[in-house]
């Protein structure tokens, strides 16, 4: 480990991995920094395939492709330490200066550039309010997922899983192939929140059942779950009295949302999106903070791992260019029919050649139109079959042909019909 | 006609299926996987399995391993069967197989990580 | 009230037939009811104003049964014959106290704790504070018990290395109107009750020091001595120190009958064999009363009350400081001051408890409404209190006394008994000082009974508390990490602990191999996460430690599987 990097990469999962690779690339001095022993984030444990068909053409498995990517990176001259947990970022003259401890003991590092690329957390039990005793059986899906895959170990023989987010399914199809019983996929939203082909891959390929509009409620067991209540719930979500039915299992495996992990980018003062829970970006994905970059789930939770090396890359590239000038931006705004986009601004001095924006819809949207307008005119239109909240959309946009200034206004509008 | 929701990639296409005539027609998909995967569906559905298997190494009790191609969708557990009977004694690395032509079906199992000799 | 009179109110009361009599000391409520909170107010109708006198509640209640007391499932004659000079009944912080203060002393002193941890009932499940006793008027052994004890505590903590913080507590009113009242009221506290450090402050100087604290404040009381600590870790440091000073904890034990005879309790039997003790010290909390009952003593009850806090994230740790809440004067029948919010020694916040009557002693099951009723109540001591902050909760139950005061006595049937009873709050304030005059009444007890009790010259009653790495500067973090460089391999991101202060805890003198216990004593899964990325790490750590597979590991008791093993048969090697 050097004393100074260009770009100091905080993650290595996937985001991580692709953002240093490629400030590497770009002849940045770089230093990725991994808390746990091996690179690779969750992907170490999504053995399912499905990861890289946009990437690669290929379906490979999240093992697969994170190390395609770990040996691209360590084809550069990069440097790597894990299981090193950074504790301080201090601003500095010449940028900012890292503090991290290892088995080695406290170390510090001044880097002129940060990549966040600290990936997300799952939401818990007791914050989606599970109200009942405590026992032993109740997981995220990822530690569930965790205990299956990486340590061989079943997590239960007969279990409920909530939520139908994509990790929920894939693990009812996981533990089914590791023979337990999945009694069925229980979710509060009317509609499912995972991508289609799980649900049909997942779920209907092994017959296990999808509740819409029901929840648990409570859980029973004082040691180790025996039972949970179900509640069907009403148009907000509350529970509704008198529909509570109680199912023994062991196991209750939680998929019910994820949060981009940003306390190290709150410490930096770095402005965040209440609506990604990430932070607030320009299309290089640097965010309020000079220097300061974030990719991947950080950034904003993605379905598609190939959208976070996608994001690690633009900000990789981003940061080995970074040169330190004032930025002039304007804002990216949307109509209610959008729940978000990202990047959130666009910064008038930076690269408009080439903008990738993501974005999501609120509902689901049938026959629906996206028009992309620039101060009234319109500068592109998309036709989509379907938009649905679950399945992110990517948008390529060349702004460097349109006289943008700093009053322009660019607003995304999704039109279509709700179903 | 008939509705499927194509699995090859995450874009899910609702496909369109008449297979009232000789021939399978299928509308709808966005490229011609979804017709190919919607004519197997309906003649000789196949999946692919992602699962682990168990190795003698402490730091890694479990190796991920897949199949080459995709398999019958009704042999599925005849292959766990396969794979759970199986130890890994060797540092087997992403791509080496695991078993080869697993009960005939012409796909082999193969590992998916390097992980065994990543560890110590 | 005279008995009498007490039956004629018993008389009014619509759901049951209640009746009371008076015979040696009790007054004995009899009946039948399905109404449990009718049965407490029935009992609390009797209460006498003689201190000496208690309520016996033998009220048939039919509107539901408590489950049976939760007993371990081991079962050995480990503590078979064992012949201690003082068997302690219970691990909570009672429990705890005791043995490390007679740990003082050349005695046998055996713990007996039917939870796998100490700590697992009311004692590591209330907020945590110190309490300055502002609510309590002299006359009572708690209040007694309180101001002792609180002055106690920076001792205490500092012996036994446990984080305290003397972070004060105010008392907040809307209603101008009422500060003469206050202002009386605080008067009376300082001049008759002794708590003489307390002060009214304005509104302006509360928002200067608290600015996130309701608007519409206009004074409040304020008490410096409070503070708060980890109740906890408070009780595994004494538990710890106990230990270290010789004194035999068992956990997984369960006290399932004894033998009395002419007057004396000579056999007492657990899942773990027959013990015969000198002196029994019943510290059982909500089973204090059934303890008492196996002893032949029983002249009171425990009536359970249940209390749910919740846990904020260290992020709203900026809400407040200190301790707060607020008051206003209006007929209110909870014993508890109905809660607040306070900052903890770990920088989280906590918000209530609430107040429940419950006739199920260890029924701790969360329910939404414990939640709501604390939030809405306590955003009007701080209006930016916000439940999506919440990243736990959970519930205890107090075992309160209908006399609602602690019973710290000798038997009055059965001799070679001490009860430390009814202990609710503040008996986590009140715990040092009670626990020295149980010292005494032991040691008294056993030289009336013709032991020689010396003192143990080896006694410490400092305890090296695990060391908190997060805590360190960078040059003394880095100096652990060179000497030991599992310090520096961070497991749990949220609280940053190390593998080395997880292996720390499970070298601790009370070795609790379980998650939960490994998380009460260093954190691992207590940040916004919950375990969720950390719990299979610490469970690798607890197998590998205590040598055995993932699936024999728990969260907590005996029952509590993680895991069901490998997923795979694999071939034979």
């Amino acid at each position: 480990m050097k004393n100074y990097y260009d770009v100091t990469v905080i993650g290595g999962g996937p985001a991580g991995i692709a953002a240093a690779a490629e400030a590497a690339r770009n002849h940045a001095s770089v230093l990725v920094i991994e808390r746990e022993a091996r690179l690779g984030g969750i992907l170490k444990q999504c053995i399912h395939d499905g990861f890289g068909l946009v990437r690669f053409k290929e379906k490979l498995s999240g093992p697969e492709y994170a190390e395609r990517f770990i040996d691209l990176l360590n084809e550069t001259d990069a440097d790597i330490t894990v299981l090193t947990f950074v504790t301080k970022i201090v601003k500095t003259s010449g940028g900012y200066r890292i503090t991290m401890v290892s088995r080695d003991g406290v170390a510090s590092v001044v880097s002129k550039t940060i990549i966040l690329a600290t990936g997300c957390r799952e939401r818990t039990a007791k914050q989606v309010f599970i109200h009942g005793t405590r026992p032993a059986g109740v997981f995220t899906a990822g530690t569930a997922q965790n205990f299956t895959n990486l340590l061989g170990q079943l997590p239960c023989r007969k279990c409920v899983i909530l939520g139908s987010g994509d990790i929920g399914l894939i693990m009812a199809r996981r533990l089914t192939l590791e023979g337990a019983q999945v009694i069925g996929v229980y979710e509060a939203k009317s509609t499912p929140s995972g991508l289609t082909r799980n649900i049909h891959q997942c779920l209907h390929d092994y017959n296990i059942p999808l509740y819409l509009s029901k929840t648990v409620t409570r859980v029973f067991g004082e040691d180790r779950l025996t039972a949970v209540e179900i509640s069907s719930v009403d148009k907000s979500m509350k529970p509704v009295k008198g529909t509570e039915e109680i199912i023994e299992c062991d196991g209750l495996i939680l998929s019910v949302g994820l949060i981009p992990e940003n306390e190290l980018a709150e410490t930096l003062g770095v402005k965040i999106d209440p609506k990604t829970k990430g932070p607030v970006c320009d299309q290089s994905l640097m965010t309020s903070a000079d220097g300061i970059f974030s990719c991947g789930n950080a950034l904003h939770v993605n379905d598609l791992v190939d959208y976070v090396s996608e994001s690690g890359e633009t900000a990789g590239k981003a940061a080995a260019e970074f040169n330190a000038s004032a930025r002039e931006c304007i804002d990216a705004e949307t109509n209610s029919n959008i729940s978000y986009i990202v990047p959130q601004k666009i910064d008038l001095k930076g690269d408009l050649s080439k903008v990738v924006f993501y974005f999501r819809s609120r509902d689901i949207l049938k026959n629906c139109k996206l028009s992309i307008t620039l101060d009234g005119g319109v500068v592109k239109e998309k036709k989509y079959m379907f938009l649905r909240p679950p399945e992110m959309e990517r948008i390529v946009l060349d702004f460097s042909k349109y006289n943008l200034h700093k009053n322009s206004r660019l607003i995304f509008n999704a039109e279509g019909e709700k179903i | 006609m008939k509705q499927l929701v194509c699995i090859v990639c995450p874009n899910g296409c609702t496909l369109n299926i008449d297979d009232s005539g000789d021939e399978i027609k299928v509308t709808g998909g966005k490229c011609k996987k979804g017709s190919d995967f919607a004519v197997a569906e309906l003649t000789c559905p196949k999946r692919t399995i992602c699962t682990t298997v168990k190795t003698v190494f402490k730091n890694a009790p479990v190796l991920p391993v897949r199949v080459s191609s995709d398999i019958p969708k009704d042999r599925i557990f005849d292959v766990m069967n396969e794979i759970n009977k199986i130890t890994v004694k060797d540092k087997l690395k992403r791509g080496d197989v695991v078993i080869q032509d697993v009960l005939g079906l012409g796909a082999d199992v193969i590992a998916t990580s390097d992980i065994l000799s990543l560890i110590t | 009230m005279k008995i009498s009179s007490v039956n004629r109110k018993l008389k009014k009361l619509q759901n049951g037939s209640y009746a009371v009599k008076e015979i040696d000391n009790m007054r004995i409520v009899s009946g039948k009811s399905s109404d449990w909170n009718e049965i407490i107010k029935a009992c609390q109708i009797a209460v006498s104003e003689d201190k000496n006198v208690h309520v016996v509640n033998n009220v048939k209640f039919t509107g539901g049964s408590d489950k049976p007391m939760r007993i371990p499932s081991l079962k050995d004659k480990f503590l078979d014959k064992r012949t201690p000079d003082v068997l302690i009944i219970g691990g909570g912080i009672s429990g705890a106290s005791i043995a490390r203060e007679l740990s003082k002393w050349k005695i046998d002193i055996l713990l007996v704790e039917k939870e796998s941890d100490l700590a697992m009932q009311a004692s590591g499940r209330n907020d945590g504070e110190v309490h300055p006793g502002i609510d309590l008027s002299k006359g009572t052994l708690k209040q007694h018990y309180v101001l002792i004890g609180n002055k106690m505590f920076d001792r205490v903590c500092s012996d036994l290395g446990v984080p305290f913080k003397r972070c004060g507590q105010y008392v907040g009113f809307t209603q101008e109107e009422l500060k003469p009242l206050i202002e009386a009221y605080v008067l009376k506290r300082i001049k008759v009750d002794g708590v003489t450090d307390t002060y009214i402050i304005s509104g302006e100087e509360l928002h200067r020091r608290e600015p996130n604290l309701n608007k519409d404040f206009k004074f409040a009381i304020y008490n410096p001595s409070a503070g708060c600590v980890c109740p906890y870790g408070l009780t595994i440091a004494y538990g710890e120190n106990a230990a270290e000073n010789g004194a035999q904890i068992s956990l997984n034990t369960a006290v399932l009958g004894m033998k009395v005879k002419d007057n004396k309790i000579y056999e007492v039997e657990t899942n773990r064999g027959t013990i015969y003790p000198k002196i029994v010290i019943n510290a059982a909390g909500v089973y204090a009363d059934d303890i008492a009952q196996m002893a032949h003593d029983k002249f009171y009850s425990i009536h359970p009350r249940r209390g749910t806090n919740s846990i904020l994230d260290k992020k709203a740790g900026g809400l407040l400081s200190s301790i707060a809440s607020i008051k206003k004067l209006e007929k209110n029948s909870s014993h508890s001051k109905g809660g607040g919010l306070l900052h903890t020694v770990h920088d989280n916040i906590l918000a209530g408890p609430d107040a429940v009557e419950t006739f199920e002693k260890e029924n701790f099951e969360t329910r939404a409404e414990s939640i709501d009723n604390v939030f809405d109540k306590q955003k009007n001591t701080a209006e930016k209190l916000n439940k999506g902050s919440i990243i736990t909760y959970f519930t205890g139950v107090r075992a309160p006394t209908f006399e609602e005061d602690f019973i710290i006595e000798k038997g009055r049937n059965t001799k070679n008994l001490i009860h430390c009873a009814g202990i609710q709050s503040p008996g986590l304030t009140t715990a040092p000082a009670v626990a020295l005059d149980i010292e005494k009444m032991t040691v008294d007890m056993l030289r009336e009974k013709g032991c020689t009790v010396k003192r143990n010259e080896e006694f410490n009653p400092v305890r090296k508390p695990i060391p908190v790495l997060r805590e360190m500067s960078d040059e003394e973090r880095n100096e652990y990490i060179k000497k030991n460089p599992d310090y520096g391999e961070i497991v749990c991101r949220c609280e940053e602990i190390s593998k080395g202060e997880i292996l720390d805890a499970l070298r601790s003198p009370i070795c609790v191999p379980t998650v939960d216990g490994i998380k009460k004593r260093v954190r691992p899964g207590m940040g916004r996460c919950q375990g969720g990325f950390c719990s299979p790490i610490v469970t690798q750590i607890i197998a590998d430690f205590m040598n055995e597979k993932l699936s024999d590991v728990r969260k907590s008791s005996d029952k509590s599987v993680i895991v069901y093993g490998d997923t795979k048969e694999g071939a034979e090697i």
